[in-house]
Formats: C-alpha cells, structure tokens, sequence
C-alpha cells in the first residue's frame, strides 16, 4: 500500500471553493486500507482480502457542520452534497478546520507491509493448541475470525493542516463450546491489537476455557457480604463504559453528577485512569486522530479526582484547553467523534495480584464476565453476571458458576482498595479499554 | 441526495463473462456488487445537529473450492472495480484470466442529479422529532437518525441477478433523564412520512420517564406483545436455526422433527415479505428469496441456509454485512402465524405476571439454547388486567423449555415490529424484521437490570 500522495485530496479540498471571507473553512480526509481476514470453523477455511480507499469532506460555516464521504469514483461530487445541507445544521461553538500541526507532530509513520496469510494461519493454529491445551479435552473452537488490517490516513484543511500517518489493526474472535456431564454452553471472546503477534494467545486460550467452563463446573452464589477481586477481564468492561462521562463538554452533566459537581471524589485515590495512544500493551497505536492531532497522553482521573476531558477540535475551543486528539474515525464514511484510544486504569501504583488474592479475606473472584456488564452512568448502577470462585483466607474454595455483583457505580470507585499491575485490554469501540486487577474489600453485595 | 440508487448492471454481458472465466471446473462463486446511501442527521432535544452523506460502491469476489473460499472485495461497483477483483482472486487462487485493463467507465455520479428536497425532509424529520418530545425539560437526547439506500446485484457466470434495492429509516442512540438512561433503536421500511409517524410514537413511547416500579424477580408468566414476541422468535428460535453451528449444531437441529412447541405454532423465514426490513427478491449469492419453514405445527421442520452449507440447495438466505464480509446464513423476517385469542385473552390466561412491551436486546447461545431479553418496557398483571408499568429487567430461561411452555393460544392479529431492526451476529450487522401476534409464555426467570 501506498503512502497515498496523488492530487485527488487536493482537487477535493480546491474544489469545497471556500469562501475564507464568510469564514467557511473545508477539511479533507483521505484513508486507503488493506485487510485480510480468515475465518476456520467446521465447514472449511474462508480468506477475505480487501482492499479500499475513501474520501470524505467537512464544511464549516458560522459553527455549521456538514460531512460527506464516498469512494474515489464519486468523490467529486462531496462538496455539491455538503453544500446541500449546510444550511440546515444547526450551529455549535467551536465547528471548524483544524489549522497547522506544530512539526514535531506533521506527520507520523505510515504502515509498511499489508498483513500476511501464512503468518495468520499459523497464528490461528497456535491458538488451536493452546485452547485444546487448556480445555484438557472439554473446550472445542467452533470458529475462529481473524482479521489484520494497516491502513493509511491523511488529513488536509483549508487553514493549513496537511498530515499523513498510519495504524494497523488485528482482531481474533473465537466461538468455544464447553462441554461436562453437567451440560454444555458456547461462548464467544474476543482480542485486539495493532498487530496480531501482539495477541497474548495463551491468555486468551485460558479465559476462553474459564468462560465456558467455569459455568458448568462450579455452584452458584447468592449475592453476599464480602470482599471482591475482578480480574481485569472483569474491570476492563467496567472501566470502557466510563469513558462517557469524559467526551468533551457533553460529559458535563453525568460527571457532575457522579461527582456533585466536583465536590466528591470521582473514585478511591488508588484510581487513576488514563487515555493515551501509544500505551504498552494497548490495542491502539497511532500517532494522531481523525482530525490529524497528534495523540496525547491524557490523565482523566488523578489519584480519585476528575482532572480531565477527552476533546476534537471543537470540544478543545468549546473547554478551553488543547485538543486532545481524541477525534476518532470508525470508517471514511462516518465523520470523526469523540472517543478513546488506550483508555486505562493506571497500574503503576499496583501490586502482583497474587499478594491481591491473599488480601481476600473471604470473598469472590471474578474470573469472567458471562454478559454484557450493565454499567448506567446516569442512574449510577452497575450489574455484573460473572464466574469465578470463592476465596478464604488467599486461598481459592469453591468453584462459582454464577452469580450477580451490583450497586451504586460509584460506591464501588470509591471502593477500590487497591490495584494490581497486571493491566489488560479488552476492545472497547474503535478503540481498547483496559484495567489491572481490582480488590474492593467488604463489597455489601458480593 | 438522488432517490435512485441502483448498483451498476450496464456491463452484464462482460460482467458475467469475467466471472465465468474466473470460476474453473470444481470452483463454485460470484461476484457481488453493493451500493449504498446513508443521509444522517445527528439529533438531540434541541432538535437536528450535524447533517452527514456517505456513500459506498464494493465489488467482491468470491470463489468456494471444497472446503476453502476466497473473497476479494476493493472499492467501486463498475466494470474497473470487478476486473481488478477477478485478477487478484485469480492470482490467489492459482488461475490466470486474461482480463484485458479499459478505461474506467465514466462514473454515472455526474448523471444522478440530487433534487433539491433534501432541506424538506430535514423540516419534516425536525418536525416529526418535535411531535415526539413536546416537551424535552429534564430529557438528554443523542440519536443518529437516518435514511439508508442500498442496492446490491450478483452477478454469476450466466447472468446478473438483482438482490433489489432496499430503503430504511433507522434511529439509534440513548435517551437520558437526571438519573436513568435507556437506548433506542429503530427502524422501518415503509415509506418516509408513515416511517416519520412510526419514529415519532416510538420516540414518544421511550421517552416516557421510567417506572419506579421495579419489577417482580424469579419465575414470572409473561405475555409478550406482538412487538416483543418478534424479538423472542428471533432470539430463541431463528438464530438456533441458522445453518453453519458447527458440528453439533444446535439445541434445535439436535431436535430435527421433533415437536418443541404446541401444535398450531408456525414460524416461517420469509424474506419476501417486501412490507419488512429483512425483504429481498435474491439473497447475498444470487439465490431466490423464498420462505423457509422453520417451526411446522409446533415441530422443528427447516434451517435457513447459504450455498457453502447446502451447495446447490440452498434456500436463499446467505447474506452479508457489507461487501466486504462473506455471506453467511442469517434470518430475514421472522413471521408467526397468528392464533385466536385477543390481548385480554391471554391476560386473563396469565393472571400473575407481566404484560411485555417492548425488548430492546437479546441473545442466545445456540449450544445450550439460553437465551436472554433484555426488557426495556413492562406493564405487571393482576388478575388477568394491567397494572402499573415496572423498570427495565432481564428474562432468561432455555429454548426447548420456554417453547413447551408456551400457551397453546396466541393472540389473533400478527403484527410488525418497529424495534426488532438490525441483528448483529459476530460484529456483522444485517436488517432483519419480524411479525407476531401476542403469545404466553409460562415459567420465565426475571431478574432486574437496567436499572
């Protein structure tokens, strides 16, 4: 794949005609990718290689906001379109094009090779043998999709942006069966990363083989009094569906009311979480946004207090503050939104979490999530559906099949006595959400 | 923005003599071409924010070969899209077509003129969303609201066949009070000022503040309105039966022929039925739509299936995402004859319990056949009448036991289902729908949630 520099994302942008003097602005945007995807299941093997570009332009007038995209062929026509409709937008502060990247962030490293076929079967295989490994012949993979992707970005504006830069994407997705002389369940588990030798398969094998196992093995809890360990695969859910209340200006209400308007704490001090793009670990590496800002490193809770928004351009004018490069693109056709890259729990003030596990007194282990967590910002309650197991004194017990964890949301920010340093990602949006270990002693509901 | 979206059929003869070429003895495939349209508008209480045209063209290639496939997908929908496709999967595949490089055809972008109404159907959609929140004090709003076009074809090695061309007004998004939050999702295919009617009462009906209520947990008789019984077919008897489980299939294919349900029960697989979102004329490869019998007289009778699954005899129900994805077999409409029992009728019948409005998710896991439903509106039930609406909650229980205790009247009007819209199944989204009369299920498990 091509760097991407013909003339087309020029013609484009001269042919917005922008009128400077009315203060109209125009930003272009042009993205080519390339992916492979394999999917094995019972019937046979399917490959899918494809290969895209697209373009997409955005109007500003008198904070009016208008968007088109189309693929090359009928790109001419986006300026016709959006003009259509500028018009009827209603107007919000801040709506316009993104001027000039400071140079140390005008341009970033685009992708270099497209990903690779026998690379990804073999990977697929060695996942294969890790799962049959770990299920000691109780787990079977029903399907497994992985996809990799590289695709490179380029930004362009009237006010004088131009930046091109790249990122890579690899997703595998695996369908298990478990099956005891208890029953039989199937189950679905997913990873991301920017590229897939980043994949921890061994890990993912292992919470494949608990996420169907543990279901059919353990006993069921009625929810009790005691103390509470989720492991990240738990917490990370968790943690993605906070990221909400830190989308620019439109956060404001929910995180005014999960903090009384700042005057309480958002979560416990050993809480602090963090967005950032270039996280180890994390599933997102890229250097800038949808927009062409260069990606910051954005400390969102401090020790326990609500320090920080996630913005684009305009949220960025709207709160006063830089941009945090925080304008996301799902796909050329949807226009950029606020959303996360690498959104975090910081693990550094964390401990192993063996020594977390001996903490519990008597308690449960959330191994693994059975659903969706529920987690409702507004309302300020949280449900989870997991498994696990009961432990006394450091020591696993009981196998529990399922039971219910839930409360006031933040009670149980407020809650976390401590973190572990085993931080993982789960994806989360366009992006990956991710925790370490969290215990929170004497939980009324676990 | 043009009505017209049609995928490019101008160059059938060459089209199809490229796919012939490409396909050799043995190999099975087609191409696939798709167009599609989306006119959004962001909305909030306040009324239409940020308005956004996207369009797309793909052209992929598929080639099935025993147990393998190949798909290659690049951009565009002409003549230039399908060679460049045809060479690369030939290069993957180990052939070598002689596909001769033209001129890219001139695009017919300049051909289709937008009339200028599109500020009109901003004013109704505006309109339609002011009807629907009179009063927005206390409500926060965020949907994307759209009109959706998409035209697909499949061209095989003896003629293009048309999928048709489909047209949706789709809404998503989450309405917010002080301290609750619920989402919304939408979508019909009928006609823009009757689907403007049906998004304003939908929207109307959700931002109804919710209950205090909670509602009941434990084993609960539920009636179903013909809405959420849509969901309930969908989740619990539609997806177990959609072909390519695996080798065990699932809790239903295990059953083949058995009965399951009480007699009287048909649920049928009908893409079409052109009144709902699921409709076509041929699905994702080029196969006929037709109905498919899933449920005969309470006995599993069918599974929809796609041609890597059934070969020549599939039964037209491969479909994809996009063009980019494979085909895989998945659910159209899901139709439910309807019984002969009124609303009151199975009230009465269930006298403890609750009355189900409307479900606003579920799933299932085909293996062990539980499912789950997550209600986002409930009225409870007393001595077969309603009474006080209840809180958002979850119902589970397990296929075979849910459908043996369904009562064996079901209510006499089938209707269709305004919420049952897209169906996501391994991140791929296609438009489904459905339409049910009322029905009784005895012995669910509610737990609350949501909350």
């Amino acid at each position: 794949m091509s760097a991407g520099r013909d003339d087309l994302l020029e013609r484009l942008l001269a042919s917005a005609r922008c009128d400077s003097a009315a203060g109209e602005t125009a930003e272009a945007y042009d993205r080519r990718g390339t992916s492979i995807e394999i999917v094995e299941d019972a019937e046979g093997s399917r490959l899918s290689v494809v290969t895209e570009r697209g373009l997409a332009l955005r109007l500003f007038r008198s904070g009016r906001t208008a968007f088109a995209a189309s693929p090359p062929e009928s790109a001419d026509r986006l300026p016709a379109e959006a003009r259509l409709v500028l018009g009827r937008a209603r107007a919000r502060r801040g709506a316009r094009a993104a001027g000039p990247v400071a140079a140390a962030g005008a341009s970033g490293p685009v992708a270099s090779l497209p990903p690779d076929e026998a690379s990804a079967r073999a990977l697929l295989s060695t996942f294969r043998s890790a799962l049959l490994a770990a299920g000691e012949g109780a787990v079977s993979l029903t399907e497994a999709i992985l996809t990799a992707g590289v695709r490179t970005e380029r930004v362009a504006t009237t006010a004088g942006r131009d930046v091109v830069f790249g990122s890579g994407i690899a997703t595998l997705v695996a369908t298990v069966a478990g099956r005891t002389p208890a029953g039989s369940m199937s189950a679905r588990v997913l990873a991301s990363a920017s590229r897939p030798e980043e994949f921890s398969l061994e890990r993912l094998a292992h919470h494949a083989v608990d996420r169907v196992l543990l279901p059919l093995r353990g006993r069921p809890l009625a929810p009790a009094r005691g103390d509470l360990l989720l492991d990240p695969s738990v917490a990370a859910p968790v943690v993605g569906r906070l990221a909400p209340a830190f989308f620019g200006d439109e956060g404001d209400v929910l995180l005014a009311s999960r903090t009384r308007d700042g005057r309480e704490a958002f979560a416990a001090p050993a809480f602090s979480l963090v967005d950032d793009a270039s996280a180890p670990g994390g599933p997102v590496k890229a250097t800038h946004d949808g927009e062409g800002t260069p990606h910051a490193r954005t400390v969102l809770v401090s020790r326990g207090i609500a320090t920080g928004r996630l913005s684009d351009t305009a949220a960025a004018v709207r709160l006063g503050q830089p941009p945090t490069g925080n304008a996301l693109r799902s796909a050329y056709t949807e226009p950029p939104a606020i959303g996360v890259t690498n959104f975090f729990v910081d693990p550094s003030p964390g401990v192993a979490p063996l020594d977390l596990l001996r903490a519990l007194a008597r308690g449960f282990f959330a191994a693994v999530l059975l659903s969706r967590p529920e987690v409702n910002l507004a309302a300020d309650r949280f449900r989870l559906h997991a498994a696990g197991y009961w432990v006394e004194k450091g020591r696993a017990t009981d196998a529990i099949s399922e039971t219910l964890v839930e409360g006031r949301l933040s009670e149980l920010l407020r809650s976390v006595a401590a973190v572990g340093d085993d931080l993982r990602f789960v994806p989360s949006g366009a992006g990956g959400a991710g925790c370490p270990t969290l215990f929170v002693p004497k939980w009324k509901g676990a | 923005m043009s009505e017209v979206v049609e995928v490019c059929r101008e160059d059938a003869e060459d089209a199809v003599r490229i796919v012939s070429a490409l396909l050799r003895r043995g190999e099975g495939g087609e191409a696939f071409r798709e167009r599609r349209r989306r006119f959004s508008w962001t909305a909030t209480e306040a009324g239409l924010l940020a308005p956004a045209f996207a369009e797309e063209r793909g052209t992929a290639v598929r080639v099935r070969r025993g147990r393998e496939s190949l798909l290659v997908a690049c951009d565009g929908d002409g003549p230039e899209a399908l060679r460049e496709a045809a060479r690369e999967a030939s290069r993957r595949a180990g052939g070598s077509p002689f596909l001769k490089s033209r001129s890219p055809a001139r695009s017919p972008a300049g051909a289709e003129a937008f009339p200028v109404d599109e500020e009109e159907r901003a004013a109704q959609l505006g309109a339609a969303l002011h009807r629907a929140l009179p009063d927005p004090r206390g409500l926060s709003v965020s949907l994307t609201v759209a009109r959706v076009f998409v035209s697909r074809a499949v061209v095989t090695a003896r003629e293009i066949v048309t999928c048709g061309t489909v047209q949706r007004l789709e809404a998503g998004g989450v309405l917010r009070r002080v301290n609750a939050a619920r989402p919304f999702a939408f979508q019909t295919s009928v006609p823009w000022i009757p689907a403007l009617d049906l998004l304003a009462h939908a929207l109307s009906d959700a931002a109804r503040p919710v209950p205090a209520h909670r509602a009941v947990e434990g084993r609960v008789d539920v009636v179903f309105s013909p809405g959420a019984a849509s969901v309930f077919w969908h989740e619990a008897v539609g997806h177990p039966l959609e072909a390519g489980g695996g080798e065990r299939g699932s809790v239903l294919t295990r059953v083949a022929r058995a009965a399951v349900a009480p007699p009287g029960v048909t649920v049928t697989a009908d893409p079409t039925r052109g009144d709902l979102p699921g409709a076509y004329l041929a699905d994702d490869e080029g196969t006929s739509a037709r109905p498919v019998a899933l449920l005969t007289d309470g006995c599993v009778d069918g599974l929809v299936t796609d041609r890597r699954a059934a070969g020549g005899a599939s039964n037209g129900h491969a479909r994809c995402g996009d063009f980019r994805r494979p085909p895989r077999p998945r659910l159209s409409n899901l139709i439910v004859a309807p019984g002969r029992a009124s609303r009151d009728d199975l009230l009465e019948a269930c006298g403890n319990g609750l009355y189900v409005r409307e479900i606003s998710a579920g799933h299932a896991d085909p293996e062990s056949g539980r499912f789950t439903l997550f209600v986002e509106s409930a009225d409870l039930v007393r001595r077969g009448a309603l009474g006080a609406p209840v809180g958002p909650f979850v119902l589970t229980s397990d296929v075979l036991s849910a459908l043996q205790n369904l009562h064996g009247e079901s209510g006499d009007v089938s209707h269709p289902a305004s919420g049952l819209g897209l169906c996501v199944k391994g991140g791929e989204g296609v438009a489904v729908g459905g339409a049910s009369p009322a029905i009784l299920i005895r012995g669910l498990t509610a737990a609350r949630g949501r909350s």
